[in-house]
């Protein structure tokens, strides 16, 4: 278990993540990178709206104010 | 070294550092895209942007089905303030 926020970032970078935004809209990819704001990097990102799948983006950076949550997807 | 907590070697906007002079996708907040050239950006994530389609999308309220249309429009050049982006998105190599 990590024991602060900022290890359990560090231990999902390079990992397939779930970001959330403020909207409600989900991004499923590899997280690539974040910096202090929240910043992200991703690969492989979709864009998931009401849990539909609508766009395929690839690489791609989220500005970090628009961010809910980052969850650590499985597998 | 100069790394933050997250240790790695690259920051999110050396992503879109490799996107300059590239036709980028800026997806923006009130359902709105950009798609052009980035001539430049800052840490805020203002950008300058040429050849511009911007793609507005438009909830309907007429029907009673949820019928969304889009209305776009052309810009030779555009400041973008940075407070209004969700997301950039580079073209695929």
């Amino acid at each position: 278990m990590p024991t602060n926020p900022s290890e359990f970032l560090a231990r999902v970078i390079g990992q397939r993540v779930v970001v959330k935004l403020n909207s409600g809209i989900d991004y499923r990819g590899v997280l690539e990178s974040l910096d202090g704001y929240m910043n992200l990097a991703m690969s492989g990102t979709k864009e998931y709206v009401n849990g539909q799948e609508k766009n395929d983006y690839g690489d791609c950076f989220i500005r970090g104010n628009n961010v809910l949550y980052i969850a650590a997807d499985k597998q | 070294m100069a790394d933050t907590d997250a240790a790695q070697t690259t920051e999110p906007l050396d992503l879109v550092k490799l996107s300059l002079d590239e036709r980028i996708l800026v997806k923006m907040r009130g359902d709105r895209e950009l798609h052009g050239v980035l001539h430049a950006f800052d840490q805020h994530m203002n950008m300058v942007l040429g050849k511009v389609q911007e793609i507005i999308t438009v909830v309907s309220l007429d029907d009673g089905e949820d019928a969304t249309h889009t209305v776009t429009k052309e810009h030779e050049m555009l400041f973008v303030r940075g407070d209004g982006v969700i997301l950039v998105s580079p073209p695929r190599r």
